[in-house]
This record gives C-alpha cells, structure tokens and sequence, in this order.
C-alpha cells in the first residue's frame, strides 16, 4: 500500500523524556520546498526531527501526514521518508554499495535504482570499500543516496552540512534543490547559517521546545 | 516512490540476518570471542573439576552449559554493538520493515553463531571430560532449545544497550537471572541423560525449555516495538 499526501501537519506536539519537555507544544505545517528549522542547541529540533521521522512518539499531540494520521499509518509512512543524520546510518564492515543494496532491499527498492544513486552522487570504485575507510565527505554521499532510495516524499535532514568540505556541500545543496523541484517536502536542521540562507528556504525557529 | 514492496516480516527478518552473517564472515569477531570464551572455559573446567570419569558425566552438563550461556551473552552483546556503530540502527528503525523483523533477524544470526561455537564446545567437552554422547541427539535438541531461549532473552533485551542507553552490565543483570530456568532445565536433563537415563525422563524438561523459547519469542516479537521506540 502507498499513501500519498502533499503536506505533513503536526499539531500541539509534546514530547517528555522523563521531566525534561523536550517540545513543548509544537504547531507546524510543512508543504513541498525547503523549511529550515533553527534554534539552540536544546531547543527541541533533533526530538521534532525524529517525531516526524517517525522513530520517536510524541507524548502528546497530533501529527498527520495528508489526510493519514502517523500513529495508524506509521509503517506504511516510512517509506516515504528519508532521513540523514550527521552519523550515516551505515555499517562500516559493509561496502557503501552494499549498505545502500541493503537499506533499499527494506525500502522494496530494485538494484537498479541504487546503480541510478551511485552514478548521480559520483559513488564510484570507492562504493566497494568498506565504509569504515571513507572519508567524512564519501560517507555523507552515501548516506544521502541511502535516505534517497524510495524517492521519499518527505526529506529530512539534520545537520547534512558538518564536516563536509566545500565541495560536499556544493553536491549536497544540489541534491537538496533536486528534490525540492521534484515536489517532496525537504526538513532541514542546521545551525550552519551560510547554508541555510543559500537554500531558499522557509524558517521556522524553535526555543525551548516551542516556536519561537 | 520506485519499485516492488517494502518486504513483509519474514523477507526483512531474513535479510537483516543475512546482513548480519555477511558482517560476521567478514570480520568473525563475535565467533570468535564467543567461541574462544568457551572454549576457554571448558579447558579451566576440566582442569579443575576432572576426577573421574562418573563424576565428569555430572559436572560436565554444568560446565557445557554454563559456557554457552555466557557465550550467547557475549555473541548477543557484540551483535547490537554494531548496531551502535554509525547509528546504523536508526537506519534499520527508519526502515518501512516491521520491527519485530529487526528482532527475529538479530535472533537468528546470533542463534546461527552459537550453534557454530556449540559445535566446537560439544566434542571439547567430550575430549575434556573423557566422555561419550551417547543420547547425543536428544543433547543436541536440548541445546539447541536453549540456546534459542538465551539468544531470544538476550536480543530483547540486548537491544536496550543501544536505543536506551542501558548499560551492558544492566543487560547482565535482567538477562541471566531470566535465563536462569532454561539453564536449569538444560543442565538437569543434560545430566540425566549423561548418567544413563531413558530420554523419557527428561521429556518435562524440554518442555520447560520450550515453554521458555515460546514465551520469549512471542514476547521478543510484539514488545520489540515498544522497547526500541523513544
């Protein structure tokens, strides 16, 4: 089954871990583009990251994506998000090529589109070594390919930029604008404000668990 | 969105599995450390405790058992630490796969790394003790049940130690204290069929051994959900 929805609509989100409130009531209305969501550091971005990700449940509060309410359709909903993360997801005893036949093997996805994501990101011979001996920069090309497998319609993306090199950041701010043409609904975190102001993007900030 | 189905609780569980042994053929880290542990403890058991030959049919149950049961704990532990590496977990919770396939698919890998080091422990323990199996099929079978029950208790469990921040030493505490009836369970029937019992008479055992496995299995795969789920 596919669900397809064209925004993502999170309302009064709460999120406690034990005493600490992580989000305090959280209203937000995401739609195809780029929506970048600042803060401070524990502001509560990572936490509304993951809920929308939906590897984390809030303790309150409503989140639907279209017409589809999270805590039914969950299952079905994660195969079309994508998320990357600063750590890569990704086994470093694996080869990068093997990682993404892997993960897109669970997302349902043929060979054939993982072949598509090595040649878009430039995965090339270095894509049959483990992971573990790549570079900061060849990681996060490959991490970026694997949140892509399933052509996700919902983009998440906590802090892509560090510890990338000039370059890197050049592929991924195109990566980023491609998937905004393509129609999907691109979440990014990012305390890097040169990146941020280069995406075009829609803000939103976070304080304290709340809009600020 | 491109392609076939997202695949359903076997094919995810079978695939993670596979990941997993691929991982293992590649580095044999866990087999290894597991398998020397044992094979560790079965030769300090021996120089230890051999008398003779009625008594090594009376300690060696104890002491086969006892070496897979921390070897499980170890294959297990080492198992989800590699999860731990580059939040690869996240990757696999991010999936569209049921999560109780993530379960079912570290169980049978580890359950597939014990079984190996069973069979360089079962003819150490023979050598060691100056034994014979003679009842070595029903032995088999009680090993193989509880070795299914540890590395089930343990892969709940396990799983704790990189979604919740449990401290391994933790896992050491909920885990062998859980397992403590399949081990008593292995240990006695093992026993009575060493010393010459009829397999008749250890029939209440393995069915404690199974009730065990059942009860893990079944709880392994409708609570992992809710244990990996902030």
């Amino acid at each position: 089954m596919r669900l397809t929805y064209d925004h993502v609509r999170a309302e009064g989100l709460v999120k406690l871990y034990g005493r600490t409130r992580a989000l305090a009531g959280v209203d937000l209305e995401l739609h195809p583009g780029v929506t970048v969501i600042e803060g401070p550091n524990g502001s509560g971005k990572s936490t509304l990251l993951q809920i929308l990700a939906l590897m984390a449940r809030p303790t309150d509060g409503a989140l639907r994506f279209g017409p589809h309410d999270a805590r039914r359709h969950r299952h079905v909903l994660r195969r079309s998000i994508g998320v990357l993360a600063h750590a890569s997801f990704l086994y470093p005893d694996l080869s990068g090529a093997e990682n993404l036949r892997f993960f897109g093997g669970l997302a349902g996805v043929e060979d054939a589109r993982v072949d598509t994501l090595r040649e878009r990101f430039g995965i090339g011979r270095f894509g049959e070594r483990p992971v573990r001996t790549y570079s900061r920069g060849q990681a996060q090309r490959v991490a970026l390919a694997r949140a892509l497998l399933a052509q996700p319609r919902t983009l998440l993306l906590d802090e892509p930029s560090t510890g990338l090199d000039v370059a890197g950041v050049r592929r991924l701010r195109e990566a980023i604008a491609h998937e905004r043409d393509r129609g999907a609904i691109v979440v990014v975190i990012t305390h890097d404000r040169a990146f941020a102001k280069a995406l075009d993007a829609t803000r939103v900030k976070l304080a304290r668990g709340r809009r600020a | 969105m491109s392609g076939r189905r997202p695949p359903g609780l076997v094919r995810a569980t079978l695939a993670i599995a596979r990941k997993d042994l691929r991982i293992e053929l590649r580095t044999k880290e866990v087999t290894l450390t597991t398998a020397f542990f044992a094979v560790l403890v079965v030769i300090l058991s021996s120089l230890s405790f051999y008398l003779n030959k009625a008594m090594a049919a009376r300690i060696a149950p104890g002491v086969l058992w006892v070496s897979l049961a921390f070897a499980g704990q170890v294959a297990v532990l080492r198992s989800w630490s590699r999860e731990r590496d580059n939040d690869a977990l996240r990757g696999l919770l991010a999936s569209p796969i049921p999560r109780a396939a993530i379960y079912f698919g570290k169980l049978l890998s580890g359950l597939a790394v014990l079984v190996l080091v069973t069979l360089v422990v079962v003819p150490l323990v023979g050598l060691f003790f100056h034994l014979e199996f003679e009842q070595l099929g029903w032995i088999s079978l009680l090993l193989l049940m509880g070795a299914t029950g540890f590395v089930a208790a343990g892969t709940l469990f396990g799983a704790l130690t990189v979604s919740g921040g449990a401290r391994e030493v933790v896992l050491s505490l909920v885990v062998f204290p859980l397992v403590t009836p399949a081990l008593l369970a292995g240990v006695v029937a093992t026993r009575a069929l060493m010393t010459g019992a009829p397999a008749s008479e250890v029939l209440d055992w393995i069915g404690v051994l199974g009730a065990f496995d059942v009860i893990f299995l079944v709880a392994g795969g409708l609570l992992f959900d809710v244990l990996l789920t902030d």
